[in-house]
């Protein structure tokens, strides 16, 4: 995948960071509300700020910082090899509410709990 | 058109399509096989695609095409379902011809890919005359892309992964490997965010980095896993990073990839009425229950008990705040738990706000100093980071404070135990008696008939159910227990207990421990019905209960109660009882003290076993045993005090060791040991020597000190010196050590320091690991070693004897005679009245004790086995230890200084006499027959006749030698004679020698052959009723009488002179001759 599909990498490593619950990844607050998880655009975080809280997580463990997504066997392993390459959390806590499953299955895409 | 078909198919039944693909595939399966080999180049080519799926790389391959196209997701999405089908047509499309080159590298890869592959494969030839057909992809794309252009998320069906399907992703030699990467700890988030910022970068740089991925977990600090193909990449990618610690690379093993991304779940179960500990600040560790949490904003509210100093923060808010107060906050030592009492803070003028808190329902609330509380608990708004909920199982006791003594039987009550209960599963068994504690059949008891994944199904008790068997979940249900059932402990920290119930509360017990006669709080919940009794748990890594623990740098105490990953310590404060729970990892190390005195308040030396009695304290009254002592503080066991195992803590002055005595003089025994720290030799002089002592002394190679010939050698402090062994050349046998040489610097008892020919190093062995020239006196079997060593081997036997010859008689003379009489005339016996009988009653139990446990030390010395060689005399001074040397040194001159006939002085001859001459068979000075022996010793008591510990070549004889006085032989006693090699025979004892041999006469009446024997050859012939006896050992020796009756150990006998009845130790009695 080209860098332009990249995923926005964190702009800290602190208390901000939140994780995608459907994708797991992880960006701060503020870039979750600005332009949304690039992997699930359809919960549109970035029109809908209050679906940031929704959709997304202070609770997840451990960053693995993908890549090559593709190539690389510890995102398969990760389930975020179709993803684009970016941050990701190695485990998130937590399940999307069901309005927001709804919203993936919606769109044809099957929500799989990440915790 | 194949691909129109396959979508219509699909449109119809998306989801089974796979399936009948596969039909379709067993059909077509045949057909293969005729169609082979004209199938065989494409289906190579297909097999070729199927690799490249499961190598996710054939994505990439396609990505080339699509991305230029405008839908390359769907596409790509598509096939991630059915990938099969794209493949082939790309396959068909692209591919054909440029393939083929490759086909060996196919063909070895074929058989890799498993099923799926072949699933493929067939699923392709299925299509594939279709697919020859069409020739516009980019057609069929558009119109697919029309048709599902909808779901355009659907690519991410992928993400769904079943755990089967995880196994399938499991690391191959194939995949890019882990390596793993220091990094500075707290950075290692930061590490793998910064690599991903510089992958990126360089990426537009167009000097990508060839690494895949970089990780970093929450819970490894200071590591960062990065995935690549090769470490080379991994270094370079890493160059530059100040986080980084760009030496160690590590390739993390296939097998361990797993592990790696194999994350704990943090769990965020924590919800109202959880239960939570904090991690940090004053209150950490504390137990806390959470009233309210905000999952968004991260944050709970949770109560506790607080942990205010309401005098400080009287001071504070009364005074104002003083600037540095903070640091003293800091400083003072964290406050105890304790529930707020409105009226204390009142007296203390502490301003109180009482106001509803919107946040909480409009609640009352009491504020002061910036808190919150309520009904006595503070209240408290923390991050949820702060607190953990993770396996925090509140202990009963936690809980108990926790439940604030007015509310009793509020809700909480109730709803603990259930709260807890249900947290576990598998905890009804089948039988269990339970009790319905939630419901509409609440109260209702029966018993489980069976447990389910779910439900526990209930047989009820009541009649009018009986028969229907009811289905309730586990946390409606309790276990029910009635007072007086005998149950054990499951889980918890009580775990593996046992005992008998002694009240029932709903949800817990108290139960009578058979162990520690304690009462247990325990949750019905986590105990069984059982008759077991167990000792509970009584070890704990390397502690055993009732060790001597070091708690840190100032801090001993005694393990009174051991739990399942901790202790409880009672702690060496003799001011008051403490008792604190510690785990395992907090105890340094364990403390040995054998050797070890203190003093009373009497000055008196208390050893261990010692019986003391407190006098001061907060403990006055008890007494027991020490059983450990550190640095003047004794721990004694008291069966009478019902806490901490009987366990007490004192001081050394506050306790009188009990037969010690008040003035100092007469205090027995103890006298021994104080030779050793006094120092000299004159501290014995004022005293007699209390054979109370001596069983001890085997336990404690310092108090052996006080032993016989090596009190000669009193010099030494605490320990017995074995000077004769120093110098001399030795081997060790086994350990560490094994086979090195070297020069003995030091001695003792037990261990031998020794300056390593091979190596410039002392290093210190035990005895019995050094090979036979040395010896041990415990393990080799007293004499026989001493034989061998090679001191006496080298010839250095002669020119000692000659020394020594002239003291035998110059003290052993004396002994004998003329001062002999007085001693026991004059001066012993009123002596013994004070020092002796007063202990008499205590020593038995004490004896026996120590006969048990005793090392065969000096006893053993003293054993029969020395005195088997020749002249076995000159042996037992320079045997076992440092009566050797001392003997030959100082003692040796205040002996023959004393022991000449010309020292008429009763008293100063006594002085010397007392150490060895009461407790010590096996002293130096002591021969057969030597009225001095009269002293009964208790070596002479538990003797008994018949003893085959007589065998000189067992080792065993050590320790039965023990028992008997070493040189018993009286004339005129019947014996067995037993000797090597020969039937035993009966003599009677003609003559006892000097020596330690005797003559003996042999025959029941003494008229054949006179034979000389030693002791070890010897055995007193068990007397009967009526018969004629002669008292071997014990103050009475050399006394006859008649023995008038048996009673199990102990005979009765009528003295002849006194005519007084005795009762005498059996074995202590010798069979006269009858004339």
């Amino acid at each position: 995948m080209g860098t332009q599909s990249a995923a926005q990498i964190p702009t800290s490593f602190g208390k901000e960071l939140r994780a995608c619950l459907r994708c797991s990844l992880v960006k701060t607050y503020k870039q979750f509300t600005d332009v949304g998880c690039e992997n699930c655009p359809f919960f549109n975080m970035d029109q809908d700020n209050d679906r940031v809280l929704d959709c997304t997580t202070p609770n997840f463990a451990g960053v693995i910082a993908s890549m090559d997504p593709t190539s690389s066997w510890a995102a398969r392993w990760q389930r975020i090899s179709k993803f684009v390459p970016g941050c990701y959390a190695l485990s998130v806590t937590g399940l999307l509410p069901e309005e927001m499953a709804a919203i993936c299955e919606y769109n044809n895409v099957r929500y799989v709990p990440r915790s | 058109m194949g691909y129109k078909n396959y979508s219509d198919e699909e449109e119809e039944d998306d989801d089974v399509e796979e399936e009948e693909a596969e039909d379709v595939e067993d059909e077509e399966e045949e057909v293969e096989e005729e169609d082979e080999e004209e199938e065989e180049e494409r289906s190579r080519k297909r097999k070729f695609k199927g690799s490249q799926f499961i190598d996710d790389v054939a994505e990439e391959d396609d990505d080339e095409d699509e991305e230029e196209e405008e839908a390359p997701r769907k596409r790509r999405h598509r096939r991630a379902s059915e990938f099969i089908d794209d493949t082939a047509a790309v396959a068909s499309d692209d591919d054909e011809e440029e393939m083929e080159g490759e086909e060996d590298f196919i063909h070895d890869e074929g058989p890799d890919l498993a099923d799926e592959e072949d699933r493929g494969r067939k699923h392709h030839r299925a299509m594939l005359p279709e697919d020859d057909q069409q020739e516009n992809v980019e057609d069929l794309e558009k119109f697919i892309q029309q048709r599902y252009g909808r779901q355009e998320y659907e690519e991410f069906d992928e993400a769904e992964t079943t755990d089967v399907e995880q196994q399938a992703l499991l690391p191959s030699v194939r995949d890019p490997k882990l390596w793993m990467v220091k990094c500075q700890i707290g950075h290692e988030r930061e590490a793998s965010i910064c690599l991903m910022q510089k992958f990126m970068d360089m990426d537009m740089q167009g000097k990508p980095l060839l690494i895949k991925s970089a990780i970093a977990l929450d819970h490894l600090k200071g590591y960062l896993y990065v995935e690549s193909e090769k470490e080379a990449y991994v270094r370079e990618s890493i160059r530059g990073m100040r986080m980084i610690l760009q030496r160690e690379v590590k390739l993390v093993p296939i097998k361990e990839m797993t592990d790696v991304l194999s994350v704990e779940k943090k769990s965020v179960d924590i919800d109202q009425d959880t239960w939570v500990r904090v991690k940090n600040g004053v209150y950490k560790g504390d137990l806390a229950k959470v009233v309210d949490v905000d999952h968004v904003r991260q944050r709970a509210t949770i109560k506790l008990i607080p942990r205010v100093d309401l005098q400080a923060l009287a001071l504070k808010m009364n005074e104002g705040s003083i600037k540095g107060s903070k640091d003293d906050a800091k400083n003072r030592p964290r406050p105890a738990p304790r529930f707020i009492n409105v009226q204390e803070l009142q007296d203390l003028k502490i301003s109180i706000e009482r106001k509803r808190d919107p946040n909480h329902a409009g609640e009352y609330f009491e504020f002061f100093g910036g808190m919150q509380f309520k009904d006595g608990y503070l209240y408290k708004g923390v991050s949820l980071k702060s607190i953990d909920s993770n396996g925090v199982v509140p202990s009963f006791d936690e809980l108990q404070k926790f439940q604030k003594p007015t509310d009793e039987g509020g809700p909480d009550t109730m709803g603990l135990p259930t709260a807890l209960m249900s947290k576990r599963k598998g905890l009804f068994v089948k039988g269990d008696a339970v009790i319905v504690v939630q419901g509409d059949l609440k109260n209702l008891m029966g018993y489980v008939e069976k447990v389910d994944d779910d439900d526990v199904f209930v047989r009820p008790k009541d009649k009018e159910l009986k028969g229907s068997t009811l289905a309730f979940k586990d946390r409606q249900l309790c276990k029910f227990f009635k007072t007086g059932d005998h149950v054990k402990v499951v889980a918890g920290t009580h775990e593996g207990a046992t005992g008998m119930i002694v009240r029932v509360d709903l949800g817990s017990v108290v139960i009578l421990s058979d162990t520690t006669k304690e009462d247990i709080k325990v949750f019905t919940a986590n105990i069984v019905e059982s008759s077991e009794v167990t000792s509970g748990l009584n070890k704990l890594g390397d502690y055993e209960l009732h060790d001597l623990v070091l708690l840190d740098q100032s801090t001993v105490g005694v393990i009174v109660r051991v739990e399942k990953d901790s202790c409880q310590v009672l702690k060496g404060t003799p001011e008051r009882a403490e008792v604190v729970t510690v785990k395992l990892r907090d105890m340094r190390k364990k403390l040995f003290d054998r050797n070890t005195n203190a003093q009373d308040r009497d000055s008196n030396v208390v050893s261990l076993k010692d019986i003391v009695r407190v006098v001061e304290g907060p403990f006055k009254g008890r007494e027991g045993p020490v059983e450990h002592i550190n640095r003047g503080i004794l721990f004694i066991h008291d069966r009478h005090h019902l806490e901490n195992g009987g366990f007490l803590c004192v001081r050394g002055l506050w306790c009188v060791a009990l037969g010690g005595s008040r003035n100092g003089i007469d205090r027995g025994g103890r006298q021994a040991r104080n030779n050793n720290f006094n120092g000299g030799f004159q501290a014995p002089a004022n005293y007699l020597q209390s054979p109370r002592r001596t069983p001890n002394h085997f336990n404690h190679p310092g108090g052996g000190g006080g032993h016989g010939g090596s009190t000669f050698g009193g010099r030494q402090a605490g320990r017995r010196r074995d000077h004769g062994l120093v110098g001399t050349t030795v081997k060790i046998r086994i350990g560490p050590f094994k086979g090195y040489r070297g020069r003995v610097v030091d001695a003792t008892d037990i261990d031998v320091r020794i300056e390593l020919e091979s190596q410039m190093k002392v290093v210190t062995v035990r005895r019995d690991q050094l090979s036979d020239p040395v010896g041990t006196p415990y393990h080799n079997g007293g004499g026989a070693s001493y034989r061998e060593s090679p001191r006496y081997g080298a010839g250095s036997e002669t020119p000692m004897h000659p020394s020594r010859t002239p003291m035998h008689p110059a003290f052993m003379t004396p002994m004998r005679d003329p001062s002999a009489t007085p001693i026991h005339d004059g001066m012993r016996t009123p002596m013994r009245d004070r020092a002796w009988n007063p202990h008499t009653a205590m020593n038995t139990p004490l004896r026996d004790n120590s006969w048990d446990d005793a090392n065969p030390s000096t006893w053993g010395h003293s054993g029969t086995p020395q005195y088997q060689p020749g002249t076995p005399g000159g042996r037992q001074y320079e045997a076992p230890t440092p009566g050797g040397g001392g003997w030959a040194n100082t003692p040796g001159a205040s002996f023959s200084e004393a022991g000449t006939p010309s020292v008429s002085t009763g008293p100063s001859y006594g002085n010397p006499a007392s150490p060895y001459l009461p407790g010590t068979p096996g002293g130096p000075p002591m021969t057969p027959g030597v009225p001095s022996y009269l002293p009964s010793t208790p070596g002479g008591q538990p003797m008994t006749p018949g003893t085959g510990g007589l065998d000189p070549t067992s080792p065993a004889s050590g320790l039965s030698g023990l028992e008997i006085e070493s040189k018993w032989g009286l004339p005129e006693i019947v014996v067995t004679v037993r000797k090597a090699g020969e039937e035993s025979q009966i003599g009677v004892i003609h003559e006892a020698m000097p020596d330690g041999t005797c003559r003996v006469a042999m025959g029941p009446s003494g008229e054949g052959e006179i034979i000389v024997a030693t002791h070890s050859e010897l055995e007193l012939v068990v007397p009967k009723k009526t018969d004629r006896i002669k008292i071997v050992s014990g103050e009475l020796r050399r006394s006859t009488g008649k023995l008038i009756g048996i009673d199990g150990a102990d005979g009765i006998v009528k003295m002849d002179d006194t005519l007084d009845i005795k009762i005498l130790d059996m074995s202590s009695l010798g069979k006269m001759v009858a004339n």
